[in-house]
């Protein structure tokens, strides 16, 4: 194959075009025929910080990790002592669970190698944050890129919260504009730390930024005293799913399919068209613009917040089956135990991208603190 | 301090839907010392030997004088401060050494008792007949007196096992199982090759045919530096297999093939433990296959962790793995170690039943078995099988497996070819 035509790759296996250098279709996650970029650099593992999963309990992190795949005990020689899964690095599967009404599982999925979803959560009172980043696996490195995305906008969105040093505060109205503001704020944070982790990664390698720039999706959602904004750039998306009522999807994909699906093309269609996959808008070096879009919903009553990757929503796009799927994962009314249950769900499907599934259970209760 | 190490030799790629798993394990044991130097220190450690000779009617002559010289030259190998005793066995089993009126059962060997012992072994005189039972029964008798780790026995016959049932001496087998091991020799033509190997497979030893008396001597002479060179007491092969896999078998493939399947205990719920006897400094391979539940494409799995415990310690493992692809490319190849250990357990068993429907007079059976054994034989490299074969078949065509029975061969020939049947080459690795 000469350069030219792995340029113009499509995927053996369902025929989506893949973009250059991209080591896995974004479609059906087949690994596509490129070699050079598949073996994890020694830069990326320097880099990646390390992401403790402490035990929700006691708040230390387990020296013995467990199995994803059966709750059993990971052994010394790697693989589960039970059902012999291997173990995952931290940053293959790694949990938080900030407040016991918000929680999220982020986990590399089956088909690919490396977990380049990211996640960043955090809670406090009626307060969260969630903020889930998906690296674009045709460029490397992708994976260190997302989580300093994904962090560096999390702590933006917690400085504008309650216990922040820029509150927003007010009426509904000035709060929504104020969340507005915090989230383009934190879009902007999110893609500045991308481009940095983009330069030091060029320079400890000595490429040009230029080349290859690691990019990721960026969706952020924020609960704030009852009130939900959503922030995104690309096809990561926000759902509110409330217990009685209509479920919906707050973001708007920035992708070819939607804008197919605006031009009048059923979704379903759209969203299996070999160009679905296309994202419009993203972080990265070579991002045209990293404000986030918003959109903000008062709930009227309780219901689940859900923000994740497109590794859980290609198995279950419509925001009623969404609805269907969370209400029954979540009869313990647990976001942790949800969210984990809707990744491993994924993952019976063929996990087939990173899954990143991050919850935070809205309620009344919560809704009339404070 | 002995050290093990262990190797696997596998293709884990499977393809979609695959759920078996084989491997190659290969483990070997540097350091092992001696028994002798381990018995050195009275207590649990240690060896004790005792050898059998066929005492029955049939012996009579050369191969008495042959069994008795040989009984002396194994004496004059065991080294001092081993426990030993001498069994003469014809339809009933008595002690020679310790003499049946001495107190102790069995003797750490000096060189009085060296000497006593050739005395008492010159003495043993041919008649009666052959009921190998009793020789068992009370070769476990004298080693349950004595507390030491390691218990070899070797048995010499030259007949069939003719004054007792089948069923007593199959009974007397379960019964010893896991107490002392045993290496059998058969002297001539006349015994089976089937019985004797019977029991040395059950307790972990090897079975061979000593073709002249004068022969004897020199072997038995191996097998005691063989078994003093064994410095490692009681090792398992323990298999650990995930939750809702299926261990379809675990054979020692090299230096031998020895199915080991059936002698399976339970460690744990996911392990099981294969005893594999007294090591030395050696090498034995394992083929090990699992069946899993088919995982989908791109995932890993861990198949099984093979393990090496000496007592409760595991001193090394090997880990099989499984990973679902749809390369085929990958998941086509066939790793060169199990082929190979395949082809040879393939060349074990069609040898066996080759001769034994010779022997029922099966000739159909035989010309196919013994000519598709014929083709293993050269596909596999084992030059010595293919030696032994040709000695009964008349090869047409070795690349097809095409033969014709020789008439008129030796009966020695064809136990030659059995006894060896099980012994495997090694895979040649680039």
């Amino acid at each position: 194959m000469s350069a030219d035509d792995s340029s113009l790759a499509r995927c053996p296996n369902c025929g989506e075009n893949a973009a250059p250098r991209a080591r896995f279709c974004e479609n059906c996650g087949t690994p596509l025929g490129t070699t050079e970029a598949s073996a994890p650099s020694e830069v990326t593992l320097e880099l990646a910080p390390t992401v403790v999963d402490p035990d929700p309990a006691t708040g230390d992190s387990a020296a013995r990790r467990s199995c994803a795949a059966c709750g059993g005990i990971i052994a010394p020689d790697g693989y589960c002592a039970d059902c012999g899964t291997p173990g995952q690095s931290e940053r293959d599967h790694f949990e938080e669970r900030p407040a016991d009404w918000v929680a999220g599982v982020c986990d590399r999925g089956v088909r690919h190698a490396r977990n380049e979803d990211a996640m960043a959560l955090a809670a406090g009172g009626t307060f969260a944050a969630l903020v889930v980043c998906d690296g674009v696996s045709s460029a490397p490195d992708s994976d260190v890129a997302s989580l300093a995305a994904s962090r560096a906008a999390r702590d933006v969105l917690v400085a504008y919260g309650p216990e922040g040093s820029s509150s927003v505060e007010g009426a509904t109205s000035r709060r929504i504009a104020g969340w507005t503001d915090a989230m383009v704020a934190a879009s902007r944070a999110a893609g500045q730390a991308v481009r940095g982790a983009a330069e030091q990664l060029a320079a400890t390698k000595g490429t040009d930024v230029a080349d290859d720039p690691p990019s990721c999706t960026f969706v952020a959602a924020v609960v704030d005293n009852g009130l939900i904004v959503a922030g995104w750039l690309g096809d990561s998306r926000v759902y509110w799913l409330p217990d009685a009522g209509q479920a919906e999807q707050l973001s708007v994909d920035d992708s070819w399919a939607q804008e197919m699906i605006a031009a009048g093309v059923p979704r379903a269609q759209a969203e299996t068209s070999p160009q679905a996959h296309a994202i419009t808008r993203w972080l990265g070096p070579d991002a045209p613009d990293t404000d986030a879009r918003c959109a903000a919903t008062l709930p009227t009553g309780p219901g689940w917040l859900l923000v994740c990757s497109d590794g859980l929503w290609n198995y279950c796009s419509d925001a009623h089956e969404m609805s269907d799927l969370v209400q029954r994962f979540a009869t313990s009314g647990d976001p942790h135990t949800t969210a984990a249950a809707l990744v491993r769900w994924a993952n019976a499907q063929g996990g087939r991208d990173n899954i990143t599934a991050a919850l935070a259970r809205v309620s009344p209760a919560v809704t009339e603190q404070r | 301090m002995a050290e093990f190490s262990a190797e696997v030799f596998q293709n884990e790629f499977l393809s979609d839907g695959g759920t078996d798993v084989h491997a190659v394990v290969t483990v070997t044991c540097t350091g092992a010392g001696s028994a002798a130097a381990a018995g050195a220190s009275p207590g649990a450690a240690g060896v004790a030997e005792i050898v059998a000779v066929d005492t029955s009617g049939s012996m009579q002559g050369r191969n008495m004088e042959a069994a008795k010289h040989a009984a002396a030259v194994a004496v004059d190998q065991i080294p001092d401060g081993t426990l030993f005793a001498i069994i003469g066995g014809s339809h009933v089993a008595t002690r020679i050494f310790p003499y049946p009126n001495a107190r102790v059962p069995m003797v750490a060997m000096e060189p009085g008792a060296r000497h006593e012992a050739k005395r008492a072994i010159s003495t043993m005189a041919a008649g009666g007949g052959t009921a190998i039972s009793s020789w068992l029964r009370l070769a476990d008798d004298l080693f349950a007196t004595v507390p030491v780790a390691q218990k070899h026995l070797i048995l010499l016959t030259d007949g069939k096992n003719e004054s007792e049932p089948t069923m007593h001496l199959d009974r007397m087998i379960a019964d010893v199982t896991g107490h002392f091991q045993c290496d059998a020799r058969g002297v001539g033509d006349r015994w089976v090759v089937e019985e004797l190997r019977k029991i040395s497979t059950a307790l972990l030893g090897t079975v061979d045919l000593i073709a002249r008396p004068e022969d004897i001597a020199e072997d038995f002479s191996a097998l005691v530096r063989k078994s003093m060179a064994r410095g490692v007491a009681a090792v398992d092969l323990r298999v650990w297999a995930p939750q809702g896999s299926d261990v379809l078998f675990v054979k020692q493939v090299a230096p031998e093939v020895d199915d080991l399947t059936g002698r399976r205990t339970q460690v744990n719920a996911l392990t099981s433990a294969y005893p594999t006897g007294a090591w030395a400094d050696e090498t034995r391979e394992y083929h090990v296959a699992v069946r899993v539940p088919a995982k989908p494409v791109g995932s890993e799995q861990l198949a099984a962790r093979v393990q090496v415990a000496v007592g409760d310690e595991v001193a090394a493992s090997g880990l099989v793995k499984a990973k679902w692809s749809d390369d085929s490319t990958l998941t086509a190849r066939i790793s060169p170690e199990v082929a190979h250990y395949t082809g040879q357990a393939e060349l074990a068993s069609a040898i066996q039943e080759g001769l034994a429907a010779k022997a029922a007079g099966d000739e159909a059976t035989a010309t196919v078995k013994l000519g598709r054994a014929v083709q293993l034989a050269a596909e596999t490299g084992n030059d010595e099988a293919t030696s032994r074969l040709r000695k009964i078949v008349e090869v047409e065509n070795e690349e097809e497996g095409t033969v014709r029975l020789k008439r008129n061969t030796a009966k020695l020939d064809e136990m030659a070819l059995d006894t060896a049947s099980t012994k495997t080459t090694r895979v040649r690795r680039a």
